[in-house]
């Protein structure tokens, strides 16, 4: 897979950066940024990247080999690998998101990398309550909800526990990653949107922050430089434009080419009724993730939007694309 | 029989928590050489506190001494002692000043047998009959308080000391601040000023004593409410506006759990001088008198729903004490210290004390802002001058006379009106500076009416109709008239809200409604009495000084209670200076007012005063013939009319025949005020008065002539894309400065104007000659609003924002309770409005912020044409289209079937209410209704 997009970042020669997780759309554009910027690239996943011009290494973060080889010769790790789902036994989310990132670290930490950028989620910190102009609150395994959320907090608590003048870590929590090449929401809103079967929890007027994929990307990118500076603490990062999450989801499905969707559902079947929500997603036949679950019906019928205030000043960053071009971006994609 | 127990620390017999707010470290005892020996006494001392914290005992910039009354004790000053500790700490914003965050030391001791102080043995329960001379008298409160200090305070150290008190506390305190020979014999502390909530220094045999206390005092069931039950406490802190809860109640009542300890609660009742021959009357008067004489510095923090301290007692107080400023708590009653947060005002006040000899002084030459008042002309001046005149000085068109001909009247005949009329108003006892509400529709009577107040130097207080009942009533028994002055109506309402003052009626009436409404006189009675006299000054009833106070005036704000605002006759002689001046009302001219605060002023610049058939109070009710009649009978060549008056006269322009059209064409000058007046109207009018010049002046209660902008202007800006309204220049006397907003949208204390003022968003801080000398009674408001840092002149802190364009143009974006401030910094919700109502399907826009201060999100609440439209969320096109209108980044569009709007102009936005409903609905909660 090639990129769709020009990243603007640094230059970045000399470099050395380890990208996990280079598989998904946010890896695989990271590392494309990291190369364009004149990076030494070396990825690590499970399955073929597609990649050109980077150093690949087939593995699992799990694997103690695959991740001393990894390490080898790299200065900073940007570990976005974790297991994203929302259903499923914890032992699997926490073999991955809280061993694998243990191990990976273990193996950084004797390469002598010095910079670690984690990529983790506002719901590690979140509770279930409206999150209003908010700023990063501590992770919390016992609150957050659902097992990813869970197992996402231990790992970022690892993370933030090796952080050292020598071993510097910085957490970054995107939220609501969207554009063109996600198969985690954008096509799904555009698929459901398309078969006039995609629900809007109560008219959508909960007010949400979302981040458009190419300023995902280039966060992270500008994150090397700035956990020279900043380090241990963890930011939320998002296009610092909320929306209520109906126009969003309308903007999004419109983008990808479906009618305006206008079916609304009331929040608190979503809630008290989460199994007939998933049988009414199962319908899809879309595999073994049901997409909406309680955690996510309270997520789309509660408000999420943050401060960015201290995301912008440590990174010394503020998002390029606005949502407007976002749309129209992604407009441009599936036309295509 | 009482024993007598010994002093404890409370924290002795309490857990912590049992004294919420309560700091263990505050408390410690002291023994005091009183006039009966050695006692002991529980003291709240922050002394130790603050060396904690690093500040010694001479870092300490200032200290307070504490009384408080019965029933309570010093717990009563806890939020003071933790406020003063930070403070200290520079954690307490006491609004603007230049200096340091002050240290201050608070000691707040209880009294002898009150609280956790020594209980002294009595042989019986204490009573106003029996000799009962075991329980403290006020003479000896006051002497047990100086010895106190003499153990606590070093007298060479020449800290300054501030007292304070509430109930009786306020009479020891007080006491104690103006008794020179006991604390000469004594402590040999000189206090620098006295601060009192709710208390009474005197009280006349001839005013029947509040009802709760006539209760508690009366002979056998003295010692059963106070000492034998906890009635009397109990009903105490029942008072709490809101109710105490039940953790603080408890913590009042903790010393007071037997009835052994509660002996000094009864002998406090006992001990009220309500009577001549009581044992403390002697005391009391020597407090009272003392305060008359003392030129010491005062604040008096009052709330005013006490049942027993009532204002009765606040007007004595500040007619006694000669340096005293109030502020008056309209919903708080008896227990302030728990009602509501006065520590600000507090601190703040004795900060101002210390740095008092730091301001600037007046620059004398000054040409603009508020020193620049001019030559001063009394207000009466013309009506002396043209008292041979028999031109016009008032054409009533609500009123015709017995030839069914408009109602005319002589600047002589106005002038000999109103001169008997105030022979009257003195004849009646009215005396310089008492203050007279005036219940007069506006019209010739009130005209005539008022005139006679200011020149016999009463001070007219002004109500707005718009309050309504309520309203009104709060703000007169605020403003404590001596008179009313009112028709049918007013007299009416006073009677039953039982308003204070002397009641005089406009027209006589008959020995019923006379007896009825409980009148002292009639204004036109006085009239007929003592037509002819000529009014003139005498040594008893000098003509009042311009620095004397005028007129109060409440009008309807769109937020919060009406403030009184109060002006002097230099300031109100300075505005009519600038009608004349700036706006060349000149005298001669003849003005036609459908706007009820220029409709008054006629008399005063010496202008005919021309009064359309309509409803003053009601401007939307002004017709064109109603208009053009108007300008026949009275000759008139300016016109003052509200933008609501002006759109009516549109309206119904086609009524007009051709001599109604053609008296129009001889308007020189047309102002309209009151609201934005928009450029469509501003044409519109100007083609049925094609030779007028359209001025549109800026202004406000407190200063009613800030800027003005006329149409060529308004045209001539049209394409700018500043946002806002713009309100033209200053006018040449009025200095505007600019007060910057900060991300979290607070102004500045810092000043700025010229080209640093240019493209800022700020709040507007004006200066002006005509401005308010200050509200009435609302020390704090005053505190807040004022600025007195540039140039030794008085600032006024308008609460409008806006920005200054590059030509010096003033340009309003909204009011300082109404910014919205997202990370990108702080801007006013009024540009954005403007922008989304120029589109064709929206009806009216508002702008609100949603979330934390610094990160807010802008939304848009927009009341569409089309009612069909569901509320919530906006339709994806008509988003697209609010959207695009502004350039500000909106998170969402909300639609609303109705903006609450004000009932008076239909124009002021409930934002508060809105930015409410918005935060519910993006929060994921119900739509439903506002």
């Amino acid at each position: 897979m090639t990129s769709q997009f020009h990243y603007v970042t640094a230059d970045l020669t000399g470099y050395n950066v380890l990208v996990t997780g280079a598989s998904g759309v946010l890896g695989s554009g990271v590392a494309h940024a990291l190369r364009d910027a004149g990076a030494r690239v070396t990825v690590l996943q499970r399955s073929a990247s597609g990649l050109d011009g980077v150093r690949e290494i087939q593995g699992s973060v799990t694997d103690p080999e695959a991740a001393r080889r990894a390490v080898q010769g790299v200065d900073t790790v940007i570990h976005i690998a974790a297991k994203v789902s929302v259903s499923g036994p914890l032992e699997e989310y926490e073999h991955v998101n809280v061993e694998g990132t243990r191990t990976l670290l273990a193996a950084a930490q004797k390469a002598g990398v010095s910079r670690w950028i984690h990529i983790s989620s506002p719901s590690v910190a979140h509770s279930g309550a409206s999150i209003i102009g908010a700023a990063a609150e501590p992770a919390d395994p016992n609150t957050a909800r659902g097992n990813y959320a869970a197992t996402k907090a231990a790992g970022e608590l690892l993370a933030l526990a090796a952080d050292s003048a020598n071993f510097r870590v910085l957490v970054l929590r995107p939220h609501l990653m969207w554009g063109p090449g996600d198969t985690q929401l954008t096509e799904r809103i555009i698929d459901r949107a398309r078969a006039n079967r995609l629900p809007l929890l109560d008219g959508g007027t909960a007010l949400v922050d979302t981040l458009f994929l190419v300023n995902a990307v280039e966060a992270i990118v500008t994150a090397i430089d700035a956990v020279d500076t900043t380090h241990g603490e963890a930011l939320v990062l998002t296009n610092g434009q909320p929306r209520p999450i109906g126009e969003m989801i309308r903007r999004i499905a419109v983008a990808g080419g479906a009618k305006e969707p206008t079916l609304d559902l009331p929040s608190g079947l979503a809630k008290t009724a989460g199994s007939v929500i998933e049988s009414f997603w199962d319908a899809e036949a879309r595999g073994d993730e049901p997409p909406i679950t309680r955690f996510l019906a309270e997520q789309m019928s509660t408000a999420h939007w943050f401060d960015q205030r201290r995301t912008q000043e440590v990174l010394q960053w503020k998002p390029r694309i606005s949502l407007e071009e976002g749309f129209r971006l992604t407009q441009q994609y599936y036309r295509n | 029989m009482i024993s007598p127990k010994p002093a404890q620390t409370p924290h002795a017999v309490l857990d912590p928590q049992q004294l919420p707010g309560w700091d263990p470290q505050w408390s410690r005892l002291v023994e005091a050489n009183t006039c009966d020996g050695a006692r002991e006494f529980h003291v709240l001392d922050t002394g130790p506190a603050l060396t904690d914290l690093g500040f010694g005992a001479n870092d300490v910039d200032a200290i307070v001494i504490a009384v408080h009354g019965n029933p309570t004790w010093s717990y009563l000053w806890r939020h003071i002692a933790q406020a003063s500790i930070d403070a200290a700490q520079g954690k307490v914003d006491l609004g603007p000043s230049a200096g340091k965050a002050p240290i201050i030391r608070v000691i707040a001791p209880d009294q002898l047998d009150m609280g956790f102080s020594e209980r002294l043995g009595h042989p019986g329960f204490p009573s106003t009959t029996a000799n009962t001379t075991s329980y403290r008298t006020l003479e000896q409160r006051i002497s047990d308080l100086d010895a106190i200090i003499k153990e606590l305070v070093d007298a060479s150290s020449n800290i300054p000391v501030f007292s304070l008190g509430h109930d009786w506390g306020g009479i020891i305190s007080l006491g104690w601040a103006t008794n020179a020979a006991v604390r000469s014999a004594g402590s040999q502390i000189e206090p620098t000023g006295m601060i009192s909530l709710n208390t009474a220094v005197w009280h006349d045999e001839s005013d029947p004593i509040p009802a709760p206390l006539r209760a508690a005092l009366a002979g056998p069931v003295l010692a059963g409410s106070t000492v034998v039950t906890p009635a009397f406490l109990d009903t105490t802190l029942a008072l709490g506006q809101p109710a105490l809860s039940g953790s603080v109640k408890a913590a009042y009542k903790a010393p007071y759990a037997s009835r052994a300890e509660r002996g000094g609660i009864g002998g406090f009742v006992a001990d009220i001088p309500a009577t001549d021959s009581h044992r403390s009357r002697a005391a009391l008067r020597t407090v009272a008198d003392q305060l008359a004489l003392t030129d010491k510095a005062a604040l008096l923090l009052w709330g005013a729903k006490d049942p027993v301290f009532i204002d009765r007692y606040q007007h004595d107080l500040l007619q006694r004490i000669d340096n005293v400023e109030i502020h008056r708590y309209n919903t708080a009653g008896h227990l302030l210290a728990e009602d509501r947060d006065i520590s600000i005002p507090l601190l703040g006040w004795i900060r101002q004390q210390l740095d008092r000899d730091t301001r600037p002084t007046p620059d004398p030459a000054a040409g603009r802002g508020s020193e620049a008042v001019g030559e001063y002309s009394p207000l009466w001046s013309y009506l002396d001058q043209w008292s041979g005149s028999t031109t016009k000085a008032m054409v009533d068109m609500t009123i015709k006379d017995a030839n069914s001909r408009p109602f005319e009247v002589t600047w002589a005949k106005l002038s000999s009106m109103v001169d008997a009329m105030a022979v009257g108003l003195r004849e009646a006892g009215m005396r310089p500076g008492d203050r007279v509400s005036m219940l007069v529709e506006p019209g010739r009577d009130l005209t005539a009416a008022l005139y006679a107040v200011l020149r016999v130097g009463g001070v007219a207080v002004v109500t707005d109709a718009g309050l309504g009942v309520d309203g009104m009533t709060r703000a007169i028994k605020s403003a404590a008239p001596q008179w009313i002055i009112g028709q049918t109506p007013g007299l009416s309402l006073a009677r039953i809200k039982n308003l204070p003052g002397k009641r005089l009626s406009v027209k006589t009436m008959d020995p019923l409604a006379r007896s009825i409404l409980g009148l002292s006189g009639s204004m036109y009675g006085f009239a007929s009495t003592y037509a002819g006299q000529k009014y003139r000054p005498t040594a008893q009833h000098p003509d009042p000084d311009p620095a004397d106070d005028a007129a109060i005036l409440f009008t309807s704000g769109s937020t919060g209670p009406a403030k009184g605002v109060r002006y002097t006759h230099r300031k109100l002689s300075a505005l009519t200076q600038r009608l004349q001046h700036t706006l060349n009302v000149a005298p001669g001219s003849s003005l036609l007012a459908g706007f009820a605060p220029f409709a008054l002023l006629g008399p005063a610049i010496g202008a005919t005063s021309v009064t359309p058939n309509m409803s003053v109070t009601k401007p939307a009710t002004l017709t064109a013939t109603a208009l053009a009649d108007a300008a026949i009978a009275g000759d008139a060549t300016m016109i003052f009319a509200s933008p609501a008056a002006l759109s009516n006269v549109v309206d119904t322009a086609h009524e007009l025949n051709a001599q109604q059209r053609e008296a129009l064409k001889h308007i020189s000058m047309l102002l309209s005020a009151g609201a934005p007046v928009p450029v469509p109207l501003m044409d519109e009018v100007l083609e049925l008065i094609p030779n007028a010049e359209f001025h549109s002046p800026y202004g406000m209660t407190e200063s009613l002539l800030v800027s003005d902008i006329d149409h060529h202007t308004q045209h001539a800006i049209a394409d700018r894309t500043d946002r806002g309204v713009c309100v033209g220049k200053p006018l040449d006397v009025v200095r505007v400065a600019m007060a910057p907003l900060d991300f979290l949208g607070r102004s500045s204390d810092q000043l700025v104007e010229g080209d640093e003022a240019i493209n800022q968003l700020s709040e507007i801080v004006i200066s002006t000659p005509h401005m308010l000398a200050g509200y009435d009674k609302l020390y704090n408001t005053n505190r807040q609003t004022r600025v007195d840092s540039v140039d030794g002149l008085q600032w006024h802190r308008t609460g409008d924002i806006g920005h200054f364009d590059e030509d010096g143009r003033l340009w309003i974006e909204g009011r300082t309770q109404h910014i919205v401030t997202p990370a990108t910094g702080a801007i006013g919700p009024g540009g954005p409005e403007d922008d989304i109502q120029r589109l064709s399907e929206i009806n009216r826009a508002a702008i609100v912020g949603v979330g934390p201060a610094g990160t807010q999100a802008i939304v848009a609440v927009i009341e569409p044409h089309d009612q069909s439209i569901k509320p919530g969320l906006a339709p994806t096109a008509l988003t697209d289209d609010v959207r695009a209108a502004t350039d500000v980044d909106l998170a969402a569009v909300l639609v609303t079937h109705k903006v609450p709007v004000d009932i008076r102009h239909n124009s002021k936005i409930n934002r508060p209410l809105l930015a409410q409903w918005a935060t519910d609905v993006l929060a994921g909660g119900k739509v439903g209704t506002l």
